[in-house]
């Protein structure tokens, strides 16, 4: 079976080793890109780049404070592309603030995870929308 | 038109109303003085005439009897007359007005002085004894009475009183009617006008109470409108007292205005500076932290032992300055979110607390049944737990007790939280609301001294207060008030 497909939308190093981190742990593997602003993103989903495959994903995980082209600006564009449709869609930040949460939530993202990720299905995971994310990645 | 300006004009048309109304009283009762005048002059005339007739037919009487009798006692009315009538007609004189009437007077004088010509001369024919004079008698006897000479006299006197009284009955009557109707005009038109002046005094004050009651309304309704916050423009175009009123409101809600929504831009730029601060500080925090932990997982075994320590006493810094952090976040967040209020039973909201916080060792004893009340739940629960946080954190016994109670004050509930931990010295009872301030070494004791400050901001938000206590037997009391109903 083909591996499924991770956008990780991501400027901190620290945050992408992270993740990279939290997906080893798990037992299948991903094919994982990692974009580090919106518009690399989108330049990315749009195959835009030279000698690199236009990327489709399974799952984006996006962060929301990122230079150039921030998270819910992203949001905003690739709303627009009805090939996306079906991509899940996690937010990731350090914030819990209500403003980005509702922003995030109009735009029709399927989660909102508070990092560090803590993706262990072992684990006890509390928040509803880790438990959708790692039921995304295993499935 | 000011309302002064109103007042007075008011009060100017009343006192000019019942300055008209007393006008037209004074000579509508002057006239009635002047009929009465008149019609009591005209009795004086008739009375006058009455006893000068009287006085006339006397004098005759007396003047029969001694002719008849010859007795001097029988001519004292005449003589009295003789007296009182030209007196009585100088009197009456004075009194007469009408032409008629006085030439009516003159011939009843000159009749009278030519009765007293022809009573004297037999007077004094019969009075007296000679024989001429009785001869003298007997002539003016058979020639003047016999021939009713006085009779003719005394007729023509008597009809000219007739004429005389017929004419003044008439005057009398005239001025009696005429008096009665001035009277009658004076009473309607009096009557009238207190009325119109009472009408119009009433209605002026209800004219000029509506005017003031109405700008005082709206006035009212105005600052009303501010207090509820709606900050806007009056602009009423009327040029009085309550003008100035209206001038300072709009520049108290155009200053409350420009001064919310200042508030509001400084809410807006703390909520960024709590979102930089979350974000942007927690960032690295975190960073290192991942990084400690990788070094811990990926390269434990080629730590010395010494490095070890180094490494975990770095990640206690790092969770005290993240605790830290998330203190000063949950502190700046106090009062800028509004959530919405339910009922909240304090019972069921205290027994999940020491659920989460209170361990196994520790005794809770709840006073009695605790109340609801309608708050924002993470307020209250923020308060609760922070206090019952702290009985346990730094309670030094092994009995650890918590006590939980509660007194009714009206608006108000006041709740005590009661441990028997080591108790604090009340030079401290300030310093420990401070934010960041604690009362142990942080390496002996891990806090971010952030709990008191957090429950004072709430507290404070609250227009409520705290307090602290030594407990009987060791511990501290915390007591603190919070509204039945939380309104905004």
């Amino acid at each position: 079976m083909k591996p499924k497909s991770i956008l990780v939308i991501e400027d901190d190093y620290l945050d992408i080793v992270s993740i990279k981190r939290a997906l080893n742990k798990f037992e299948k593997k991903f094919e994982l890109n990692i974009a580090h602003n919106g518009v690399e993103a989108l330049e990315m989903l749009n195959g835009n780049i030279p000698d690199q495959k236009k990327v489709h994903p399974d799952i984006i995980l996006l962060d929301i404070n990122m230079p150039k082209m921030n998270g819910i600006e992203f949001l905003r564009i690739i709303k627009n592309y009805l090939s996306l449709n079906n991509i899940k869609i996690f937010i990731t930040t350090t914030s819990a603030e209500e403003y980005d949460k509702l922003a995030a939530e109009q735009l029709g993202i399927t989660g909102y995870i508070l990092k560090p990720l803590e993706l262990d299905i072992g684990n006890n995971v509390k928040s509803d929308d880790n438990k959708k994310l790692i039921k995304e990645l295993v499935s | 038109m000011t309302i002064k300006r109103t007042l007075f004009l008011g009060f100017f048309i009343l006192i000019v109303i019942f300055i008209i109304n007393f006008l037209i009283d004074y000579r509508l009762s002057s006239e009635v003085v002047t009929n009465s005048k008149y019609l009591s002059h005209s009795e004086d005339v008739i009375r006058n005439s009455n006893m000068l007739h009287k006085n006339m037919i006397a004098m005759q009487n007396s003047f029969r009897g001694y002719l008849l009798t010859g007795q001097e006692s029988f001519l004292i009315p005449y003589n009295e007359g003789i007296i009182s009538v030209p007196s009585l007609l100088k009197e009456q004189k004075k009194l007469l007005v009408a032409p008629i009437q006085m030439s009516r007077l003159d011939s009843i004088k000159l009749l009278h002085g030519h009765w007293i010509v022809y009573a004297n001369g037999l007077i004094n024919a019969k009075r007296d004894t000679v024989p001429e004079a009785s001869k003298k008698y007997e002539e003016l006897f058979e020639k003047k009475l016999r021939m009713e000479a006085g009779k003719k006299i005394n007729d023509s006197i008597r009809n000219i009183f007739i004429d005389f009284d017929t004419y003044e009955y008439g005057i009398r009557q005239e001025r009696r009617q005429r008096l009665r109707e001035s009277i009658i005009r004076t009473r309607n038109i009096s009557a009238g006008l207190t009325i119109f002046s009472i009408t119009m005094a009433i209605a002026l004050s209800i004219y000029v109470v509506n005017t003031i009651v109405q700008r005082i309304r709206k006035m009212t309704a105005f600052s009303e409108d501010i207090s509820r916050g709606k900050f806007l423009q009056i602009n009423d175009g009327k040029n009085d007292e309550f003008n100035i009123l209206s001038i300072s409101l709009n520049i108290m809600s155009s200053t409350l205005d420009a001064n919310f929504k200042e508030l509001t831009a400084k809410n807006k730029e703390l909520d960024q500076f709590a979102y930089v601060v979350s974000h942007d500080l927690k960032a690295p925090l975190r960073g290192i932290d991942h990084i400690i932990r990788w070094i811990e997982e990926d390269h434990k075994s080629e730590l010395s032992l010494e490095m070890q320590k180094k490494v975990e006493l770095i990640n206690g810094r790092v969770k005290r300055l993240e605790g830290m952090i998330n203190g000063l976040l949950d502190y700046a967040r106090i009062g800028r979110t509004k959530k919405s209020k339910t009922e909240i039973s304090i019972d069921s909201l205290i027994s999940g607390l020491i659920d989460l916080l209170v361990p196994e060792n520790f005794a809770v004893i709840i006073a009695s049944p605790l109340p609801n009340i309608i708050a924002e739940r993470v307020l209250i629960e923020q308060v609760f737990a922070n206090l019952i946080s702290n009985a346990v954190k730094y309670n030094d016994k092994a009995d650890g007790t918590i006590w939980i109670s509660y007194n009714d004050l009206g608006h108000y509930y006041e709740f005590n939280i009661a441990d028997n931990g080591p108790g604090i010295l009340s030079e401290y009872y300030d310093k420990i609301f401070i934010m960041f301030q604690t009362l142990k070494e942080r390496d002996a004791f891990e806090s971010t001294g952030m709990g008191l400050a957090i429950v004072r901001k709430i507290l404070d938000e609250m227009k409520t207060s705290i307090k602290v206590a030594p407990r009987n037997g060791g511990g501290t009391i915390f007591s603190f008030t919070w509204p039945k109903e939380q309104i905004n």
